[in-house]
């Protein structure tokens, strides 16, 4: 059995009192609960203070350019699927300069786990906007405030095709760790979005500000039902923010269904192909 | 040698290629050299498709530039063609669609009455056309109806049969009205087997022998046939095809597949290249082995996209943010194709690299024949050589970017119970965690660039020289897909000058000692490239001080011709 401190690399450079920290507890809290290693784990971080985990968390992992973590995930997962991926990225990451990546890997269904740190502003580079930032946020780079509406990023999971969909609160590690043990043992595309205080740079969306406006899915809530999901995750625009997970649904993952894999054995561990006298034909 | 050009036109849309192709496949299958060349808009209907196959009883690559037999399915390909039929051409026409001034010899087939009373579609006009050809080549049927056999094979026996009579009709019609007219050219001849492939066959051919496991590509002229090809092959081959939502999901795929350990690679044209740029900067720091096929076309932007240039190389060369090592090959035929395709993934292996692969539309699309022991043989002696790459390791903590003499550290493949490691696109420590020490900076970077030494003093290859370069007068410099026809044009002229050619297929990084005795001796050199600046030549200056006072560069989006050779070596 793996430990916390197996997971645990090098000391984190994150602000005090930065959301990130009780990301990182509740990550290594699930993986260890889940009885995964550093071995067996594919972790895909992108740029940001999100990506900075990178240092922090043991695992194979690609700490690769901004925005471009999902397509680096997919890619691991189709080589080796016997082991578990996450990515592990922020707003500014996977729902601006990766977008497009997002919504396609939704579509996909591939087995990966997205967590997606959500502080609506991009804090590594001191203060601009994020993609998730809310209508009129003053910003650095918007000192106007926003013209933008805010992405709503659980519906476009949600209408995309993603099967598994939940919120958590940095402020709460014990449920967010439920919620990424639960994203990481669902089979096919998950997403944890995680809200999440930027002390340094954001004054608006705060510890505070979070407690005031979440609350938790109960048990009443459809998790099958994709328009009782939309609802609550467009709740973003009324500051009423769900906790929890808002849709599930099993369908065939990505990798599944490529007929050349095989459930026993990785594209990596398959032996090398031989039979040419099925190929030179074509070329008569 | 015996040569002779079949060149077919007519509406885009309506089969030309599928029946050029059975034309270049049935003078292979006789044991013929051919080479062909396809001209068409970028247009899916609509247009003008002409398809032109080079006959030789010789090894041939490029096109003479006159048309011996012109098979007109319209007036249009009378009109387009008709100042290069040579003089004695055939021209195989319907006088019910319209009458060739001309005084070549007119050879009427009637497609639209045969058409008409055999209750064909317009595609099947292709079909007469051919058989009439076949007829007047003096060949006969027997390969034709077994690549309709094999084409109709799952549509069943009636349709194989109804597609044969037109075939047959052509052949019936030119036996009975002009048996004086038949050339005795397409004899069989004693040959071995060979294999028909396009640059991106061969490309696609090379990736499956070198054991290349994921293809990822996102579709674009002329690369796309990559793409399909592979996918077309993927149940039988187990090779991963992704066709993705952009270049740049494209390129991050294969290297999240590469850094698991599968063999991978991504082709695209240089507009998606472009996209592509920042990540092949990642995979030069991270050093993660990727193998990227580039088949250019005219820019810049989106150009003319169905028509040939060799504008990409600076732009490849100087790809990607940062210093980093990469290597560039440009192969110049089909053999060069599929050799150095499984060459590139051993070298992106051994070194830990980008490795790019430069064709473009002309060495893509153009079929060309190659012995198929050519092939066997290489799929027989290759051997997978994954350098420095583990399965294991003693070492704890595992240090992926250790410091080492040659500048290859040992490459753990992930999921070895026991170790983890990043590939981290920030600058490292030798444990891949992020630093931004100096001394740990110019250890890396110096780590890396030592590849470059290690490539030159093990896997660089001084180009080939064709002729006798000692006796030569005139020595032509060039690569890639130029060789054809500048292979060509040495035949034509070894009658009257001395030639030599110098044709480079490790186009970057060069190694100065190698090259420069080649280039700096008392000979009349000529630089011939298919662009407009002259990039190689200005590859050759910058890194070695050498320049030309004549080259002869093309930039019209077709391929450097014969003619313009032959006519620059006689100006002096």
């Amino acid at each position: 059995m793996s430990t916390v401190q197996d997971f645990t690399g090098y000391q984190p450079t994150w602000c005090p009192g930065c959301g990130d920290w009780g990301i990182g507890i509740a990550i290594k809290s699930a993986l260890v609960q889940l009885g995964l290693s550093p071995s067996s784990l594919f972790v895909a971080f992108g740029i940001g203070c999100s990506g900075n985990m990178n240092d922090f968390l043991n695992a194979y992992a690609m700490h690769g350019l901004h925005g471009r973590s999902i397509p680096n995930a997919i890619g691991m997962k189709l080589a080796n699927h016997k082991m578990t991926v996450l990515a592990v990225v922020g707003d500014g990451d996977c729902y601006g300069e990766g977008g497009n990546h997002f919504l396609h890997a939704c579509r996909g269904n591939h087995d990966i786990t997205v967590i997606v740190h959500d502080n609506r502003v991009y804090g590594l580079t001191t203060g601009q906007s994020a993609p998730t930032a809310q209508k009129g946020y003053k910003s650095k780079s918007t000192p106007l405030g926003i013209i933008e509406e805010s992405v709503d990023p659980l519906s476009l999971a949600l209408t995309q095709g993603a099967t598994f969909v939940a919120q958590a609160f940095a402020g709460d590690t014990i449920h967010l760790g439920q919620m990424i043990k639960q994203a990481i043992e669902h089979k096919g595309f998950s997403l944890v979005n995680i809200l999440q205080p930027c002390l340094t740079f954001n004054k608006i969306n705060t510890y505070q500000y979070y407690m005031k406006h979440v609350y938790k899915l109960d048990d009443t809530h459809d998790k099958t039902n994709m328009l009782t999901a939309v609802n609550k995750a467009r709740g973003v625009y009324e500051e009423k923010y769900a906790l929890g997970v808002l849709y599930q649904v099993e369908k065939t993952a990505f990798h599944e269904q490529i007929v050349q894999l095989d459930s026993t054995t990785s594209l990596k561990d398959r032996d090398k192909f031989t039979d040419y006298n099925q190929l030179l034909p074509y070329f008569k | 040698m015996k040569t002779f050009v079949w060149k077919i036109g007519g509406e885009a849309g309506f089969g030309i290629m599928t029946t050029g192709l059975a034309f270049s496949k049935i003078v292979s299958r006789l044991g013929y050299q051919m080479f062909d060349y396809i001209e068409y808009p970028s247009l899916i209907r609509g247009g003008h498709n002409a398809y032109e196959v080079v006959v030789s009883d010789d090894r041939v690559g490029s096109s003479p530039g006159s048309i011996d037999f012109l098979v007109c399915l319209n007036k249009q390909t009378f009109e387009l063609h008709k100042d290069q039929l040579s003089d004695n051409a055939f021209i195989i026409y319907d006088k019910d669609e319209f009458i060739p001034e001309t005084k070549s010899t007119l050879i009427h087939v009637p497609f639209k009455k045969i058409l008409f009373s055999l209750k064909g579609q317009q595609i099947m006009k292709n079909t007469i056309a051919l058989g009439a050809s076949l007829a007047l080549l003096g060949t006969d049927l027997k390969i034709f109806n077994e690549l309709i056999s094999q084409q109709f094979r799952r549509k069943g026996e009636d349709v194989i049969k109804f597609n044969e009579q037109f075939a047959e009709k052509g052949y019936a019609y030119i036996i009975e009205h002009y048996k004086e007219n038949i050339q005795q050219v397409l004899l069989p001849l004693n040959s071995e087997s060979q294999l028909v492939m396009t640059g991106n066959e061969a490309f696609s051919l090379g990736a499956v022998i070198a054991d290349c496991r994921m293809y990822v590509a996102y579709p674009m002229t002329p690369s796309s046939s990559v793409l399909t090809t592979l996918a077309a092959w993927q149940k039988t081959s187990r090779m991963v095809v992704r066709h993705a939502e952009d270049e740049i999901s494209v390129i991050n795929t294969a290297l999240g597949g590469s850094f698991a350990g599968v063999r991978s690679a991504v082709g695209t044209s240089g507009g998606g290249f472009a996209l592509m740029v920042e990540s092949v900067s990642y995979a030069g720091i991270a050093e993660i082995p990727l193998v990227i096929f580039i088949s250019q076309r005219p820019g810049p932007a989106t150009g003319m996209p169905t028509w040939t240039e060799q504008g990409d190389l600076l732009f490849t060369v100087f790809a990607g943010h940062g210093e980093f090592p990469k290597i560039v090959l440009a192969p110049g035929d089909m053999e060069e194709m599929v050799g150095l395709t499984t060459e590139a993934f051993n070298l992106a292996d051994i070194y830990q690299i980008p490795v790019i692969i430069m064709s473009d539309m002309y060495l893509s699309e153009s079929h060309s024949n190659i012995k198929e022991s050519f092939v066997t043989d290489l799929i027989k002696n290759y051997q997978v050589n994954r350098g420095k790459t583990i399965t294991q390791t003693n070492t704890t903590p595992y240090l992926r970017y250790s410091d080492s003499s040659d500048g290859i550290s040992p490459r753990l493949i992930p999921g070895v119970a026991g170790s983890f490691y990043q590939a981290n696109s920030y600058e490292h420590f030798e444990d891949g965690h992020t630093t931004e020490s100096a001394e740990e900076r110019i250890k890396q970077v110096d780590k890396r660039a030592r590849k470059i030494r290690t490539y030159f003093n093990n896997d660089f290859k001084t180009p080939m020289i064709y002729g006798n370069f000692n006796e030569a007068e005139v020595v032509f410099v060039s690569w890639g897909s130029n060789k054809g026809v500048i292979l060509d044009v040495q035949k034509k002229l070894r009658s009257r000058v001395k030639t030599a050619y110098i044709h480079f297929t490790h186009v970057y990084p060069l190694k100065k000692e190698a090259v420069i005795p080649l280039l700096n001796q008392d000979k009349r050199y000529v630089l011939i490239e298919n662009n407009a600046e002259g990039q190689f030549g200005k590859l050759l200056q910058m890194g070695l001080g050498i320049s030309f006072s004549e080259t002869i560069l093309r930039y019209d989006g077709r391929a450097v011709s014969q003619q313009e050779i032959i006519n620059k070596v006689n100006l002096k």
